[in-house]
């Protein structure tokens, strides 16, 4: 479904991306661990479109289509979901407005009707529940003052109700309690099928015992420095990522240059 | 050095001579005043910006025809007072007579009534600081008086549909007086539009007058077209526990100016300005404020909103003055500032003007753009630009559009505000 070919991607002509290579297979769920500052949210946005990251070198396909062609609603309605690491606040903009915009816009896009208003609010209550979020937070501002917790599950309630190809998922089991963790694996998992799949970016062993990874990769330093099943993450917990070789300088590139 | 140009002498032929003999006498008086009257010019402090884009052609100089066709369709609710031009069109206007309220146009005034007017008319003004409001105190032809006794409440909007026709060259001087007397209501509605696309200037003078406990509601909404240099001033003093609540909308033009003045004069009054500008292309738009706090314990809240593009320029000039005595005072002015683009320009001043030492003064102003990341974040979820663009450019303004008190301006607003976007904002 997606193949990723010696990416290279940079900020500010600063190179964070040094050549990934990941294929990911529908029905599959990856998950990538590694330290602090080491790409993983560049790899998530760069996958979404976010234009403050250059694609240097490499290629993206998602189902053969060349994914580096495509603005990020195009990429988007072709499937591709980013649950973000920091969801966006956006006072004034209503999160129902904001979920029925985006939902009639991928209804358009397939060719289906519009929702109408009281047929979305009933779709939106019930996938509300589904993630243990009160519907009184549709009627606030997107993300607007909402708990880390709660933005989390607001990401999930957006792929629930959007239904993407590939969902990637940026750290979206930080800053949860344990119930909430709960919560948010059962949607994951809810969002587990045969024509989709999911790129998991986690600091924790903790969320791959709710949601059972297919493959777990290491980046470091830009790079994926090691692929392995899920008992790959129970050894990071317990021997850290030195044992790979992976240096200080190298989790950092900012501070090598 | 170059003499600052003056008031051409065929401003000073007013039409329209039908008035009742006070109101005649008054404007003459007030034209004879105005031979020889400076114009703004970019040193003129208070028309810095806008002076440039005042262009008083001999031609603008000319009355508007008294009737033109019926240009404009439109179906509202509520009463409704059509002026074409400048002068009341009856056979347009829709509206009951009133226990305790006189609404009537200037030329059917009965003398007494026409005389009271005229002790009236200008004295909500500081006609120094709004200069151009003389000219329409010598040029008005007809125009609307409002009467309100104690505890008269309309119990419906009041409609006034400013008209122009832009078939031949000329101006036209809109004129409304509203005596609100104690503990009366009224929401009062004034809606300027234009048909036609020859020059045209428009020149229109609202005052308000409160008494004790006295509650107006004043709504504008400026949609004239590309043709129409619109210049308006709106005076309003209140008396104790009297309150004034304004919501001003407007669409830019080659010059849109607004002078809104309010002058808090016994003690619990109480007055909030609204207002949100929108302008594109080459459109200019400049709103100058001023809230006078004369007496003790009154509040102020003001808020401002300007939307800019294309190469539009904005100007937003806040002016509180807090008087010695006006202890207590509590002004709260706020005004923020969207740049669409980078050709666009807004210029923002507050001027505070702090005698009394008691008070809570608060202000801001910001300037800035749509933010990018919120951008990213819409259209990661499949959203199109435009839409998107449009969701966080209402986001700016949802605040001030939901709290316009008229359903049927909402509506009206909103859909020029469509258009615009629609011009502004493109898919990718
Ligand atoms: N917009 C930006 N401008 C400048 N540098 C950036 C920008 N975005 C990311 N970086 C830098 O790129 C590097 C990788 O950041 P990234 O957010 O991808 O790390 P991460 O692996 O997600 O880390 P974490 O685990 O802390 O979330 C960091 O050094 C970061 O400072
Ligand atoms: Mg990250």
């Amino acid at each position: 479904m997606l193949s990723i070919k010696n990416l290279h991607a940079s900020v500010e002509g600063e190179e964070i991306l040094k050549g990934i290579n990941l294929e990911i297979k529908a029905g599959e769920v990856h998950a990538i661990m590694g330290p602090n500052g080491s790409g993983k949210s560049t790899l998530s946005q760069v996958l979404a479109g976010n234009e403050t990251f250059e694609v240097t070198e490499g290629e993206i396909t998602l189902n053969g289509e060349n994914l580096l062609d495509l603005e990020t609603e195009e990429r988007a309605r072709e499937g591709i979901f980013l649950a973000f690491q920091y969801p966006v606040e956006i006072p004034g903009v209503s999160n129902l407005q904001f979920l029925r915009t985006a939902v009639n816009a991928m209804r358009t896009h397939r060719g289906e009707p519009e929702m109408n208003a009281a047929e979305f609010m009933k779709l939106a209550r019930e996938v509300s529940k589904q993630v243990d979020l009160d519907p009184a937070f549709l009627k606030r501002g997107v993300n607007e003052g909402f708990s880390g917790g709660e933005k989390k599950r607001n990401e999930i309630l957006q792929a629930l109700l959007l239904q993407p190809k590939l969902a990637i998922l940026d750290e979206t089991d930080s800053g949860l309690d344990i119930d909430a963790l709960q919560v948010v694996s059962k949607g994951v998992n809810a969002l587990r099928a045969e024509d989709r799949a999911i790129l998991m970016v986690t600091h924790y062993q903790r969320l791959l015992n709710y949601i059972v990874p297919d493959y777990v990769h290491v980046l470091a330093g830009g790079r994926i420095v090691k692929s392995g099943g899920r008992e790959l993450a129970l050894e990071l917990e317990e021997r850290g990522y030195g044992w790979l070789g992976v240096k200080d300088e190298e989790a950092t590139p900012s501070a090598a240059s | 050095m170059k003499p600052a140009p003056t008031l051409s002498s065929a401003f000073l032929e007013p039409g329209g001579h039908s008035l009742p003999a006070p109101l005649l006498e008054l404007r003459k008086q007030r034209g004879t005043a105005l031979v020889d009257m400076p114009l703004p010019t970019r040193k003129t402090e208070n028309w810095k910006y806008s002076s440039r884009h005042l262009k008083l052609t001999d031609g603008l100089a000319a009355s508007l025809p008294a009737t033109g066709k019926d240009g404009l369709s439109l179906s509202l609710p509520g009463y409704r007072v059509v002026f074409r031009n400048g002068v009341m069109v009856p056979e347009a206007s829709d509206f009951p007579d009133l226990d305790g309220i006189l609404i009537q146009r200037f030329g059917d005034l009965d003398d007494n009534d026409a005389a009271a007017l005229a002790e009236r008319l200008d004295n909500t003004l500081d006609t120094r600081a709004v200069q151009m409001a003389r000219l329409n105190s010598a040029r008005f032809e007809d125009g609307l008086y409002i009467r309100l006794d104690k505890e008269a409440v309309l119990d419906q909007p009041l409609f006034i549909v400013h008209e122009v026709t832009g078939t031949a060259s000329g101006s036209a001087y809109p004129r409304i007086y509203v005596d609100a007397a104690r503990h009366s209501q009224i929401t009062l509605v004034e809606e300027y539009l234009s048909s036609g696309d020859e020059p045209v200037m428009v020149n229109s003078v609202t005052e308000f007058m409160l008494a004790d406990g006295a509650n107006v509601t004043s709504v504008r909404l400026v949609m004239e077209g590309e043709n129409v240099q619109h210049i308006g001033a709106t005076g309003v003093r209140q008396a104790a526990n009297s309150r004034f609540e304004s919501h001003c909308v407007g669409f830019g033009g080659p010059l849109r100016r607004h002078d809104l003045m309010v002058r808090l004069e016994g003690e619990g009054g109480e007055c909030k300005l609204n207002g949100v500008v929108v302008t594109q292309g080459k459109q200019h738009y400049d709103n100058h404020t001023s809230i006078e706090h004369v007496a003790a314990h009154c509040d102020s809240e003001e808020t401002y909103r300007n939307i800019a593009a294309g190469e539009s320029h904005a100007v937003f000039n806040g002016r509180i003055h807090i008087h010695e005595d006006a202890q207590k005072s509590n002004a709260n002015m706020n005004n923020k500032n969207l740049l669409l683009s980078t050709g666009a320009e807004i210029d923002t001043k507050p001027e505070l003007e702090i005698y009394a030492d008691d008070v809570k003064c608060a202000h801001g102003a910001t300037i800035g753009q749509l933010d990018k990341i919120s951008l990213f974040y819409l259209v990661s979820r499949g959203i199109g630009r435009r839409e998107a663009n449009t969701l966080l450019t209402m986001a700016f303004i949802n605040e001030l559009v939901e709290q316009i008190p008229v359903q049927a301006v909402k509506d009206a607003a909103q859909l020029r505000l469509n258009e615009f976007f629609d011009q502004t904002f493109q898919e990718a």
